[in-house]
């Protein structure tokens, strides 16, 4: 009865380095994607995302290898560009923040498709792959970058969880603690691209976005501590993922698409029935009484 | 070496020729469409990109792919009104949906976005992988919505697309006041009388149809930057709304020409892409050189106005 369940892990590696990958890929983008939610930065995950399409791209052109510190170093070049960009734009009276964000990344993402397109004819880009990703067939250099990258942003969020939970919940306060809030900044968006690019290749450009904001919008239905909204998050990566990676497996589709689809599922689940601030199970609790003291300091802080 | 570029220029010359003789229809239905595309694009988007609603465009245009997907497998064949007429459903239901997520509680607006963003086109991902997977899927062409193929579109399409940009075009100019008011002041709006929601409402289904009438030419992925890049290049050019919106038809509709253009000159390039990059080089243009807040201009400003002083101190 259990077989289903069972059968597709003695089908071979793939399962097994697929289900690694995935792993990996939803632990990472959940964590860092709490920290961007907080900061109301989700759709820079959007805009890091497709832009590391050109760094790649371009690293390959000029340095002719897809080594995986080419590759990194590429898309966190692009991804500091675009973030950059994005705030000289937003500076100047006549952009408002989410033009600036949509300017930048759909004329960069653009030039990488074009690159890609006239430029690479070289086998070992698939244009296809890059987009949206291919779990099944998922490299040994993918699985060594993820099994990298992961971790060192585990360590790297603990080691600076005050400053980041700080500065995510209070910049100026966490500015005068003494706090670097601008490096900070600078460091979280560096690990989202550093993120995405070890991301590529299992799930692609475009669907790494829904493993980074789903769990989080997810988390914050559910709790409003961050560590438990950390827990949650990294808990919805890891069965979206799983969930997802089985149900690919039963219909023959695209393993990255049925994992956000899971985690949409699951986030469409908790907000209509979860235990808090769920629409059906908590009759008037959604208009705000049932926030406690630091949901209502954050609430603050939203306005 | 030498012969190789002499080769290249020669194809590219030629191909230039060919372009411009206007000898191939499909050429010109591709570059009618382009045009037409980008400027009823910097139409609607004009009044999202005021309205802070820039990025509900990205969504609805990713929100589309699963709406075609759907339509495919429903029809069987490859009837474009179908198509289109599921992706404009669940461009509709993506842009409903939107709303519902970010009005409640525990979901901040830019979240709500990225939610309906990515999980609808990973479905959108999911449907499609199905159709390619399955035997009559594989020569489905459903690839061409991804990032656009304007040379694909057929006589009859180009009409209805004109038909669609000219009503579009009309409803904006019978509604322009309520609009234009909503746009710049929602709390005066609605205290003389303009149902705003309903405004909103509408905005939301023009960006929907906008939408599905352009993703033939620029695709899913991209049609946001046809949404937000020309108006933005716009503001920068004019205060007046007017002027504005004419501004931003203008930089789509050059920038699908050059694109459709650009497109058929080099091997692989969509158009999507193509278009993309046009208008954003126009919009650098304007963000350096705009009479109303650019780079240069503002500089030149500040340096007179304080040269201007430095004379009055020491006069």
């Amino acid at each position: 009865m259990l077989s289903w369940l069972v059968d597709p892990w003695t089908w071979g590696a793939w399962m097994w380095r697929g289900m690694l990958s995935v792993t990996l890929v939803a632990v990472a983008c959940a964590v860092l994607g709490v920290f961007l939610y907080l900061r109301r930065m989700s759709l820079v995950a959007d805009a890091l995302a497709h832009v590391a399409l050109p760094g790649i791209v371009a690293a390959f052109l000029i340095s002719g290898s897809l080594s995986a510190p080419v590759m990194l170093f590429g898309a966190a070049l692009t991804g500091l560009l675009a973030t950059v960009g994005i705030e000289t734009l937003s500076r100047r009276p006549n952009i408002r923040p989410d033009a600036a964000i949509g300017i930048v990344f759909t004329a960069m993402f653009a030039a990488g498709v074009i690159l890609l397109s006239t430029r690479v004819q070289d086998a070992h880009i698939d244009t296809h792959c890059l987009l949206f990703g291919d779990v099944l067939g998922v490299s040994d250099r993918s699985i060594w970058l993820l099994a990298f990258v992961t971790p060192l942003v585990l360590v790297l969020v603990a080691v600076f969880y005050r400053w980041l939970s700080a500065s995510s919940f209070d910049p100026g306060f966490a500015k005068s603690l003494g706090i670097p809030v601008a490096a900070v900044h600078y460091g979280l968006m560096t690990a989202v691209s550093l993120t995405t690019v070890a991301s590529f290749e299992a799930v692609g450009a475009i669907l790494v976005i829904a493993l980074i904001i789903v769990p989080a919008a997810t988390a914050h239905r559910l709790s409003d501590r961050l560590h438990l909204m950390l827990a949650f998050a990294v808990a919805h990566g890891v069965v979206s993922a799983t969930v997802g990676m089985y149900v690919a497996i039963w219909i023959d589709s695209s393993a990255a698409g049925a994992i956000v689809v899971t985690g949409g599922l699951i986030y469409a689940a908790v907000f209509l029935f979860g235990p808090r601030h769920g629409l059906v199970f908590s009759p008037g609790r959604h208009c705000g009484q049932g926030l406690g003291p630091e949901a209502s300091s954050i609430n603050a802080l939203e306005g | 070496m030498n012969a190789i570029v002499a080769i290249d220029t020669s194809i590219y010359a030629q191909r230039a020729a060919e372009f411009f003789s206007f000898r191939y229809a499909f050429a010109l239905e591709a570059l009618g469409a382009s045009i037409l595309v980008g400027a009823i694009c910097a139409l609607v988007g004009t009044f999202l990109v005021l309205r802070g609603m820039s990025l509900i465009g990205d969504a609805t245009g990713h929100a589309t792919l699963p709406g075609v997907c759907v339509a495919f497998l429903l029809v069987g064949a490859k009837s474009m009104g179908a198509l289109l007429a599921g992706a404009l459903v669940s461009a509709l239901a993506a842009a409903l949906l939107i709303g519902v997520i970010s009005r409640g509680p525990r979901t901040r607006p830019d979240a709500a976005i990225g939610i309906v963003l990515s999980v609808f086109f990973g479905f959108g991902i999911v449907l499609l992988s199905y159709i390619q997977n399955s035997p009559t899927g594989a020569q489905s062409g459903l690839g061409g919505f991804l990032f656009g193929n304007a040379a694909g579109i057929s006589r009859d399409q180009l009409i209805a697309l004109l038909a669609t940009s000219l009503g579009l075009g009309a409803l904006v100019g019978v509604f322009y006041r309520p609009l234009k008011l909503t746009v710049f002041d929602e709390g005066f709006a609605r205290s003389i009388g303009i149902p705003t929601s309903l405004v909103q409402m509408a905005l939301l289904s023009a960006l929907a149809v906008c939408v599905v009438i352009s993703i033939q030419a620029v695709g899913v992925v991209l049609v946001a930057a046809m949404l937000i890049i020309p108006p933005s290049a716009a503001l920068f050019l004019s205060k007046r709304l007017g002027h504005v919106l004419l501004f931003a038809m203008l930089v789509g509709a050059v920038s699908g020409a050059l694109g459709a253009f650009l497109s058929y000159m080099a091997e692989g390039v969509a158009t999507g892409p193509a278009m993309v990059l046009v208008a954003a080089a126009l919009f650098l243009g304007a963000l350096f050189f705009g009479p109303r807040g650019g780079v240069v201009p503002s500089w030149v400003r500040r340096a007179s106005s304080a040269r201007a002083i430095a004379a009055r101190r020491g006069g």
